[in-house]
């Protein structure tokens, strides 16, 4: 019989010899202490149960602790607090408001802590392998570099807000954090957030949860830089977009800088409200697009030599040449070369490298993937049957459909353009050719136009 | 029992303890004072097991004995009694039977073996302060308090000891009030410095505090503090108090105490209380605004509402340091200028997102007083 069991026996049998408000009154939140050589100390909340227990039922007691154990011969009350709720170790609220204060104090404090940890975090939060000095610059980004350079060199008074989008794996976070840690290494004292929306979004409703709303809104409102990445993840959250408004607001107003990136331009991200549209849209907006095929090889070249791993001229083309679309991808094929041939203790040759990235490739490529599917695909994204686009009809609801199937499978599936034609009907290999560079053209032009081919691409490459 | 006291004492024992009765209908006996002889004195004793009083009166004692009866019935009658010399108490059964010159009154009791037992210090006191100090700490403090609050560390009194003084703190996290006593070597109890090596921040619950100044009331005279077992015993003139400790830590409110100000400016009291209140009328609600403006040794208040209108008043006064412009929660202001009693204020500024400092100015030289500073948070917009 442990402690516990022995006093809720005890409890028991003083419980019905006792009226229930004596016993709610004085035993209630009790407790064995300890129980040695005889002597059991008994905690108790408070002064009065102290006096009472020891004075008026200590005999009783004792007398129900022995008839459990037979060598109890004392009993001492002692106070002990059982500890109310929310109160270890929690920061006073005004503390947090005065962000100068949280400097001046003594950091083994724990008052300040919060502020310190949330500067401390922010700084973290940047990761610090990114740079301008690491970064490769070619024609798809020179702009979006340039801008982001002028900016950590002169936060809030060059471009502000700074708006830069771009598709998946092409630098753009890379840029975000250079700018974070360009800054940190001008001006450490500077207050600067990083942050994904995402996690803007969940911090939000923290604290909304936890009514700290006005500390959410005060933290940001005291920084001179924000950074938030992939901004189109707040399209459609209503609560977030208007905070975020607010603060957008607030820190434009005192010249702060807020750079902001999207896999998007601000007139594509759904469900955004137009005040914060116009916004974005009010400061420097840049992309950043695919590398060509020699950007592709300078970022190849300098991640190899980064890791000390030399490479042929003609594998690094080899790879730049079949990994186009993301420097992700790229970084993931080169980061394969490298641990295969540690692997097997091999040189990078041509030859072997074709062999390590033969899946890789052919599964961008090929993958079983055939004209029928991008057809069925693209004829069930618009809506038509899928017989209508081989046939004659020149409608334009038909008609465009075609074109991108034509492109799709040209780009695709390389196939020829009087390959393309036959598969549509017999049709002229200059109709194909023409299709592809109707569509190739409007892909720069119309965004519309882009995203569904974006999604027409993702949808054929899961096609199964 | 059967005892005779004077009426001034009779009365002023019950009006000590009247009010520290229990409310739950559990335990009834808590709404009872127990009147007991006890070394050749008298003894009241009251508790509602958070706080318990006694208070103990000299009387002629001619049989000894005890009786709990209702606080309320006793009181009543007590402060209704006519003036006379002397109460004479007697016990008969479970009825006492009080008689002071042209009235009796036999007030049904109940048996006092169910009282509760009112826990004593065991030890030395701890301090010596003089209570006109702590009366006038605790009611400067107490604006500060924040009632209804969820965390019980903000309900009570925070109370912190230094080698040579004690210091009395209060916040809601809005503002925040404290005073600092300084202590007389006399004053300090042999276990003193030993004490504040192991424990040097309490609170104490606010409600105690209230009881404390009440009991105090408008005598000056010492009083005795001990610190045992998580329980605090406050003694003065044979009346004891004691209260249970709110367990926590109280957040370390110094590190937001500005250790100096930028702008200091110093008035009339009367001026910028009225001035505040006229700011307090032209604000949309409770927790309005109000902007001090400090700009070329003038001091403008002005505070807009949307909804009734705005309002201006511009003092030109004795300004040290820079232009400053900072916006306040008129009411917090207001119960801050409420807690100083000197003719003249000094309103301390740092900057628009720093607390801002209120103290008094002495009479005597006209030098800022230490000892007591309230201070406000500014309103963030």
């Amino acid at each position: 019989m442990n402690n516990e069991e022995l006093w809720q026996a005890v409890l028991g049998e003083i419980e019905l010899s006792i009226s229930k408000a004596q016993f709610i009154t004085w035993f209630k939140d009790t407790v064995i202490l300890s129980n040695e050589n005889g002597k059991v100390v008994v905690g108790v909340p408070n002064g009065f149960a102290k006096e009472w227990l020891e004075n008026k039922f200590n005999a009783n007691i004792v007398k129900a602790i022995r008839n459990f154990q037979e060598d109890i011969r004392e009993l001492t009350c002692t106070i002990y607090g059982p500890q109310e709720k929310n109160t270890s170790g929690k920061s006073i609220d005004m503390v947090k408001k005065p962000s100068q204060m949280a400097k001046t104090v003594d950091l083994n404090n724990s008052v300040s802590i919060q502020n310190i940890t949330q500067q401390k975090q922010s700084f973290y939060q940047i990761n610090q392998r990114y740079t301008f000095e690491n970064f490769i610059v070619g024609e798809n980004n020179e702009l979006a570099r340039a801008a982001c350079y002028a900016v950590s060199q002169e936060l809030g008074n060059t471009y502000n807000p700074l708006f830069i989008y771009g598709g998946v794996g092409l630098g753009k976070t890379h840029l975000l954090q250079a700018i974070g840690n360009e800054v940190i290494k001008k001006n450490p004292e500077k207050n600067i957030i990083y942050i994904s929306s995402e996690r803007f979004t969940t911090e939000l409703v923290d604290s909304i949860k936890n009514q700290k709303i006005d500390q959410f809104k005060e933290k940001y409102q005291k920084i001179s830089l924000l950074i938030i990445d992939d901004i189109q993840f707040i399209s459609g959250k209503e609560k977030t977009q208007d905070i975020f408004f607010h603060i957008f607001n607030f820190l434009y107003q005192l010249n702060k800088q807020i750079v902001i990136s999207s896999d998007r331009p601000p007139r594509e991200i759904q469900v955004l409200e137009d005040r914060l549209r116009s916004r974005f849209e009010g400061g420097m907006i840049v992309d950043v697009c695919s590398p060509d095929l020699e950007t592709r090889m300078a970022i190849l070249r300098a991640k190899s030599s980064e890791k000390n791993f030399f490479l042929e001229e003609d594998v690094v083309r080899f790879i730049a040449e079949n990994i186009k679309n993301n420097i992700r991808e790229l970084e993931g094929a080169l980061n394969r070369v490298m641990a295969s041939c540690d692997l097997n203790k091999k040189t990078p040759s041509m030859s072997y490298v074709k062999e390590i990235l033969s899946d890789i490739i052919s599964s961008r490529k090929k993958k079983g993937i055939n004209h029928t599917d991008v057809i069925k695909t693209v004829a069930e994204f618009y809506g038509i049957d899928e017989k209508e686009i081989a046939n004659k009809g020149r409608k334009k609801r038909i008609a465009v459909p075609r074109q991108i199937a034509m492109y799709l499978i040209r780009t695709e599936l390389d196939v020829s353009y009087p390959g393309i034609g036959e598969l549509f009907g017999g049709r002229d290999h200059t109709t194909a050719l023409h299709a592809f560079k109707k569509i190739d053209k409007q892909l720069k032009e119309d965004e519309k136009m882009a995203e569904d081919i974006k999604i027409l691409k993702n949808k054929i490459f899961s096609f199964n | 029992m059967k005892v005779i006291c004077t009426q001034e004492n009779f009365k002023k024992a019950v009006f000590n303890t009247e009010k520290v009765t229990g409310k739950q209908a559990t335990l009834p006996i808590l709404n009872n004072i127990l009147i007991e002889t006890s070394k050749g004195r008298l003894r009241f004793l009251a508790t509602n097991l958070e706080i318990g009083v006694f208070s103990s009166i000299g009387a002629k004692i001619e049989r000894e004995g005890k009786i709990t009866v209702p606080a309320k019935i006793l009181s009543n009658f007590a402060a209704n009694l006519a003036s006379s010399e002397s109460v004479s108490l007697e016990v008969s059964g479970q009825i006492l039977i009080i008689s002071s010159g042209r009235y009796q009154a036999k007030i049904n009791g109940f048996d006092s073996e169910e009282f509760p037992i009112i826990p004593e210090p065991k030890g030395n006191f701890l301090l010596l302060i003089n209570s006109a100090k702590i009366k006038e700490a605790i009611s400067k403090v107490s604006s500060c308090i924040a009632f209804g609050e969820t965390r019980l560390e903000f309900t009570g009194i925070n109370m912190s000891f230094g080698e040579r003084e004690i210091s009395l703190a209060a916040t809601d996290s809005f503002r925040l009030a404290e005073v600092v006593i300084a202590l007389n070597e006399s004053g300090l109890g042999n276990e003193y410095r030993d004490f504040i090596e192991k424990e040097n921040s309490i609170i104490i619950p606010s409600g105690t505090m209230f009881e404390l100044l009440r009991i105090i009331g408008n005598e000056e005279r010492e009083v005795k503090i001990f610190i045992e077992e998580n329980q605090i015993f406050f003694e003065l003139d044979g009346i004891q108090l004691v209260s249970r400790l709110i367990n926590g830590k109280y957040p370390d409110y110094r590190q937001i105490l500005p250790k100096s100000f930028e702008t200091r400016v110093v008035m009339k009291k009367n001026d910028i209380l009225r001035a505040t209140k006229i700011a307090g009328i032209f604000t949309d609600n409770r927790s309005g605004e109000m902007k001090i403006k400090i700009n070329e040794k003038k001091l403008t208040i002005n505070s807009y509402s949307q909804s009734y209108g705005e309002n201006e008043a511009i003092f030109e006064e004795d300004i040290v340091g820079p232009d400053q412009e900072i916006v306040l929660n008129p009411r917090y202001v207001m119960d801050g200028l409420g807690t100083i009693h000197s003719t003249q204020v000094a309103i301390l500024i740092n900057n628009s997102h720093s607390p801002v400092g209120l103290k008094s100015i002495s009479e005597k030289d006209g030098t800022v007083e230490d000892g007591y500073v309230y201070i406000v948070m500014p309103v963030k917009n």
